[in-house]
């Protein structure tokens, strides 16, 4: 029988990578991305609501006699949290520390208020006239949702029957005093 | 006198060289990962106003399809158009209404003749606004802009910020 011939392989030998092709598709495309390519990003402040969410402030809507939330911004005494619930008011005080808005006080203030009102989503603003709007806007990320992935707000699913838990707090979020003179 | 030897280089007339690519692929691919990273999925590109600067915020949503409003401490303008003046944060008296000084007259009129003339654009129909504020502006000055614009029909209101610090 005839032997196989023996392949000879030269383990030592090198050969060039040919990068030309791999270069060219590069060429091509680092245009295309300069071009679409955003430098300085920009988001707008609305929050994309779940479903059962967008049903509960429906809900709440509807209301004849619904409990409001207010929050009054002022440079003097800080934050105002404004409960009217059956046509009672009740205040709590969130004071400036140090000569700024105290804004981790204010979440947790929040959170505490959203758990004894879990099915309030709308929650209305009242800046003082000589709030700067840096401060609005960081006051609203306050607002719109918890911190902290552990805390979670029962919402009540009308399909599924039960409760599901949101990290939304207050996400509607309206200028009240925007109409007053 | 001996006569000098003249230099004569030993080229090959007919020969090739190859380019060694490798540094300038390197390069490539750190823009690639560079320029994928700023890649903008968004609908609507915004071009940031010049001497404006937005306030941040954690807020992830990307913007719509809207009227874009720009108020900067120098002027109120509608895309690329001056509207009104600013100074010291506030609007000039003879743009105000006398009666209501929320009402800056000719953001009005200018929205009133975009609800009029663009009533077939969605956005329009909608009443949605994009609003670019300095952030050091106060809230009666970002006040009158709102007002104005929901007593000509647009509520939806968007602010613009910067993501992150």
């Amino acid at each position: 029988m005839r032997r196989a011939k023996k392949i000879k392989i030269n383990h030592h030998s090198e050969f060039d990578l040919d990068l030309a092709p791999l270069l060219a598709v590069m060429v091509k495309l680092v245009p295309v991305l300069l071009v679409s390519s955003a430098f300085v990003q920009m988001m707008v402040i609305e929050t994309e609501l779940p479903q059962v969410v967008s049903e509960a402030i429906q809900k709440q809507d509807q209301d004849k006699t619904p409990t409001i939330i207010a929050l009054e911004v002022d440079g003097k005494d800080g934050f105002n949290i404004v409960v009217t619930e059956k046509g009672q008011d009740k205040v709590e005080n969130v004071p400036m520390k140090d000569g700024a808005y105290d804004l981790p006080a204010l979440h947790q203030k929040l959170v505490a208020v959203k758990k004894a009102h879990p099915e309030i989503f709308k929650l209305e603003l009242n800046p003082d006239s000589k709030v700067p709007y840096k401060e609005i806007v960081k006051i609203m990320d306050e607002v719109r949702q918890a911190h902290d992935p552990s805390v979670k707000f029962p919402v009540f699913d009308t399909k599924q029957g039960k409760n599901v838990d949101t990290p939304y707090m207050f996400p509607e979020i309206v200028f009240s005093n925007m109409m007053e003179g | 006198m001996s006569r000098r030897r003249r230099y004569d280089p030993n080229i090959k007339k007919n020969s090739t060289f190859a380019l060694n690519i490798t540094s300038m692929t390197d390069m490539f691919t750190i823009l690639l990962v560079f320029l994928l990273q700023t890649y903008s999925t968004s609908d609507v590109q915004i071009i940031p106003e010049t001497g404006l600067r937005l306030p941040s915020s954690a807020s992830q949503s990307n913007p719509v399809e809207a009227i874009k409003i720009s108020l900067s401490g120098e002027a109120l303008k509608i895309d690329q158009t001056k509207i009104a003046d600013v100074k010291n944060e506030d609007f000039l008296p003879q743009d105000l209404e006398e009666k209501d000084s929320n009402f800056i007259k000719p953001l009005f009129e200018e929205l009133d003749k975009l609800a009029k003339n663009s009533s077939d654009k969605a956005h329009v129909k909608e009443g949605r606004i994009l609003l670019q504020a300095d952030k050091e502006l106060p809230y009666a000055t970002l006040r009158k802009v709102m007002y104005t614009a929901s007593m000509a029909g647009f509520p939806q209101l968007k602010l613009v910020t910067l993501v992150g610090e």
